[in-house]
């Protein structure tokens, strides 16, 4: 089955089916009660749970499903309509600015819902994310301090949604440098122009950091990583690495 | 070849070239996605060198080309955040840019955008803002770049330029400009209700004598004198118009004689079959480029 | 900014909010019978008034003020310009045929004398809080100046002087003619769609527009009366009275909307941004018969595509509806009473219908036209 629904390709405005049998998912949207490809991909059927009585969702792929029969257990999430940033997804982005009372970063890449549940397996992520490596490298070197930032996504992390503890005692000096790469998770759209993130679990957080001398640091706790080459030790709200 | 005897085929004078296509029959396109890497979404479309002008490219007897054929490229960049001054918008926010190449008419352009420039923007964003499901992108902009790299001409070059000369190649231009947009945004994966696809109808006269007929996709070169011509975005599934720009008097058209349509309802239809015509183009270098996708997605491991 | 700029119909977005627009949206589209906020018939235009020869320094003027309070003056200049030599393959090898004493009918030559060259009628248009290279005023310009320019009146008993339209009109002689400089001010920022209001002004501007009466002949270089009382219509009227329907106008544009299955003209702002689809059609009269006929249709891009949705009560947290209405959202379908943004286009009869409804004998087109030769001109 798997073989065969990759093998369809849809491309937009073409009819799928009709909502009395199927629900549209993602890529697709509805006119006069039927089912229309918004995007070009392959079709994908979700069939509907046994137990419930819902029907199967017919979506269009925007990443094809490297391997659909170890998918995750889609445990009720949002359908994802876009590659935007939404709630509660996951992103990699890095530290531009450091303030008294928030953070500013621009966001690299969302990670999708697989590279989500195996967040050390960035790499194993198709599409758009098959070159995070490449992007965090070159975003983790001082050196590149491009203008690209204005074509990423900007993203706000506040004081009180860098931890879950102490969140009074917070400095965000010792959370945050310029520079360093964060993992954190939407909880807001926000304005016009800010996405709000949080690093408040244990698994969010500074994931790759560069020294004062310029090297990259190992984390050694929560909150201290470490230069490899001097041996000093600097603060950061540090994500649990495994 | 056959000669047509016209007022203008004097003796050592250069011809204007001659329709060979039937009434309804439309120029091929090519038209290819995903040449551009570094845009989230490209396409490349060109329309078929009229015989006259293959004829001139193979042996050349005149400096001066007797028509020419449309070259376009488009990029789509996006989506991605909208510039700091700008408001909240719940929608995906369009941005259309059209240019032509300096060298892209007969007479250069410069590179200021220039009124008509500023107007085929327009009439190009018009045509895409119905299609995009602009609900689903919010906080984001889409930027579409056209550059025009030969432009379809307004008449024929020995024409006096006084003789019909409303910019009736920009009508081609833009259906053209429409075709390459809707796949270059399918190919950047931004949703769309369907594949909108532009087309072109006119109502042409040959001579002072011979009476105003329709044909599909005029070739402005080929006619001595365009009376109205009208171009629509059209979209097959919905059987819906984004865009119409309709221009000239139609109304002296001499139809079949069972025909009770107007002419601008002529037109009209005309463009449709057209734009149907083009979709069918458009409909394959989509499918193409959602091919190629798969095939890297699946063939080729994660880097 | 500059991104929403360039919208040609975003910056009319008004602020109104989803549930405001989704009731007018089903008021106006009421089958037969639209309720119009202002309480008009689909068909009835907006009282405004006009005035003409308004500004001494200009060959012709007038200003239009519509009842919500915008203004529009426009200034008609003319000036003589020579006209550059334009040698084309058909006139060169005619010469050359008629120097080899070939007997051909000088039809071609005679024509080339009356065919006039677009770029010879300028128009631009100032709107406050625009710069005039946004897209709104380029748009606006091009969509009036094509009618303009392209109202070739082929008609049987077009007098001679009228013969290549307004083109033909500039023409001086060979060598001379007239170019034709048309400023239109808008003195308020626009209410709503600017369109109808700066179509109707240049309108009565080009009929009370003169030229200076011609004294030179021929191919002489032109010189001109300086009676300016003995200085010609551009628009050349017919002294009888009686005649007066078949005179040459120029064209008008009207702003034509669909919402629903329903057909509204004039439409305020409002009833702008709940708009299916916006038109702008041109019409003028037909040289040879009394018909009118159409010079250019546009599509206008609707701001109702930008607007912001509404939120329907099954995906409001607030509210505590059932999962009957949230299956239906789900799927994305149409909820009665929340608003959505308007996506897709136009159907092909409706386009058909709008246009008909101008064309048709005693529809609105005329009864503009009408109102518009009811301004006392001159």
């Amino acid at each position: 089955m798997v073989e065969g629904t990759l093998a369809k390709l849809a491309i937009p405005g073409q009819r799928l089916g009709s909502i009395a049998s199927y629900s549209a998912g993602p890529g697709t949207h509805v006119q006069n009660a039927n089912i229309y490809a918004s995007i070009a991909g392959p079709i994908v059927i979700d069939p509907a749970q046994a137990t419930a009585k819902t029907k199967s969702t017919i979506s269009i792929s925007r990443s094809i499903p490297q391997n659909a029969a170890t998918k995750p257990v889609t445990t009720k999430s949002n359908p994802k309509y876009n590659t935007l940033p939404t709630v509660d997804s996951v992103v990699l982005a890095r530290v531009t600015r450091v303030q008294k009372r928030q953070a500013t970063v621009s966001i690299l890449v969302v990670l999708d819902d697989s590279a989500a549940t195996h967040p050390l397996n960035p790499s194993h992520t198709p599409s758009d994310n098959d070159n995070v490596a490449a992007i965090l490298t070159s975003a983790a070197n001082p050196e590149n301090h491009s203008s690209s930032d204005e074509l990423r996504f900007q993203a706000l992390i506040r004081k009180e949604d860098v931890r879950v503890v102490e969140k009074d005692r917070v400095v965000m000096d010792e959370m945050f440098r310029v520079g360093d790469i964060v993992r954190g998770s939407v909880i807001s759209l926000g304005d016009q122009s800010f996405y709000y993130l949080t690093t408040a679990r244990n698994d969010l957080g500074v994931v790759m950091a560069r020294s004062e001398a310029g090297n990259m640091m190992f984390p050694v706790s929560w909150k201290e990583m470490r230069d490899p080459d001097t041996g000093l030790a600097e603060l950061r709200k540090v994500a649990r690495p495994f | 070849m056959e000669t047509v005897k016209t007022k203008d085929s004097a003796p050592g004078a250069a011809t204007r070239p001659q329709r060979q296509r039937q009434s309804n029959e439309l120029r091929k396109i090519f038209l290819k996605t995903g040449l551009i890497p570094s845009a989230s979404g490209s396409s490349y479309l060109e329309f078929e060198p009229s015989p006259a002008l293959a004829a001139a490219r193979s042996t050349p007897k005149s400096l001066i080309p007797p028509s020419s054929a449309l070259k376009l490229a488009c990029t789509v960049h996006g989506p991605k955040p909208l510039p700091r001054s700008a408001t909240f918008s719940p929608n995906l926010v369009l941005t259309t840019h059209v240019k032509y190449a300096p060298f892209a008419a007969r007479k250069r352009k410069g590179h200021i955008r220039d009124a008509s420039e500023r107007d085929l923007g327009v009439h190009l964003e018009t045509a895409l803002r119905g299609v995009i499901v602009a609900e689903r992108w919010p906080k984001s902009g889409l930027d579409i770049t056209i550059t025009i790299i030969e432009a379809e001409d307004d008449r024929w070059w020995g024409d006096a330029p006084d003789s019909h000369d409303a910019p009736w190649g920009m009508m081609n231009v833009l259906a053209g400009c429409i075709t390459a947009a809707s796949a270059a945004i399918a190919d950047a994966r931004i949703d769309c209700l369907d594949l909108v696809a532009g087309g072109v109808a006119a109502i042409v006269s040959d001579g002072d004598d011979a009476a105003p007929r329709l044909v599909l996709d005029c070739d402005p070169a080929e006619h001595w004198s365009i009376l109205s011509a009208c171009v629509v975005a059209y979209m097959p599934s919905r059987d819906e118009i984004t865009e119409l720009w309709l221009k000239g008097d139609g109304s002296k058209a001499v139809l079949s004689a069972d025909d009770k349509r107007l002419g601008n309802e002529a037109l009209l239809d005309g463009a449709v079959d057209a734009a149907r015509g083009a979709h069918t183009v458009l409909a394959e270098a989509v499918r193409e480029s959602a091919e190629r996708y798969a095939g890297l997605a699946l063939g080729g491991p994660a880097r | 900014m500059s991104a929403q700029r360039q919208a040609s119909s975003a910056s009319q977005t008004p602020h109104i909010s989803p549930a405001e627009l989704s009731y007018l949206w089903s008021s106006l589209a009421l089958p037969n019978n639209p309720i119009r906020p202002d309480g008009r018939s689909p068909t009835q235009f907006r009282p405004l008034s006009a005035e003409t020869d308004i500004l001494p320094g200009t060959n012709g003027s007038a200003r239009v003020g519509f009842a919500d309070g915008t203004q529009a003056i426009v200034g008609v200049k003319a000036e003589v310009e020579k006209t550059v030599a334009a040698a084309d393959v058909s006139s060169l090898s005619q010469r050359a045929q008629e120097q080899f004493g070939e007997n051909q009918d000088g039809e071609g030559k005679s024509s080339a004398t009356t065919t006039g060259h677009g770029s010879w009628v300028q128009m631009s248009i100032e709107i406050p809080g625009y710069r005039d290279d946004d897209a709104l005023p380029v748009f606006l310009s091009e969509m009036m100046r094509e009618p303009l320019v392209e109202s070739v009146s082929s008609g049987g008993n077009a007098d001679g002087e009228m013969a290549g339209g307004l083109k033909g009109r500039l023409v001086i002689n060979r060598r001379w003619h007239w170019r034709l400089y048309i400023d239109v001010l808008l003195l308020s920022q626009p209410l709503s769609y600017p369109l109808p209001l700066l179509s109707l002004t240049t309108h009565l501007a080009l009929l009370s527009t003169k030229l200076p009466k011609l004294k030179s002949l021929g191919e002489e270089d032109p010189f001109f009366d300086d009676d300016w009382d003995a200085a010609e219509y551009l628009y050349p009227r017919s002294q009888s009275r009686l005649a007066s329907a078949l005179q040459l106008r120029p064209p008008v544009t009207l702003l034509v909307i669909s919402v629903g299955e329903n057909v509204i003209f004039d439409p305020s702002r409002d009833e702008i941004a709940v708009a299916d689809t916006l038109l702008a059609i041109s019409v003028a009269r037909d040289g040879g018969s009394d018909a009118l006929k159409v010079l250019s249709i546009r599509t206008v891009d609707p701001p109702s595509r930008l607007t912001q949705p509404g939120m329907p009560n099954a995906e409001n947290p607030a509210s505590l509806e059932s999962a009957a209405v949230a299956e239906q959202a789900v799927n994305g379908e149409e909820i009665p009473g929340v608003w959505r943004p308007r996506r897709g286009g136009v159907k092909r009869n409706t386009v058909a219908k709008m246009v008909k409804l101008v064309l048709q004998k005693g529809g609105v087109g005329e009864e503009v036209l009408e109102g518009l030769e009811g301004v006392e001109v001159g």
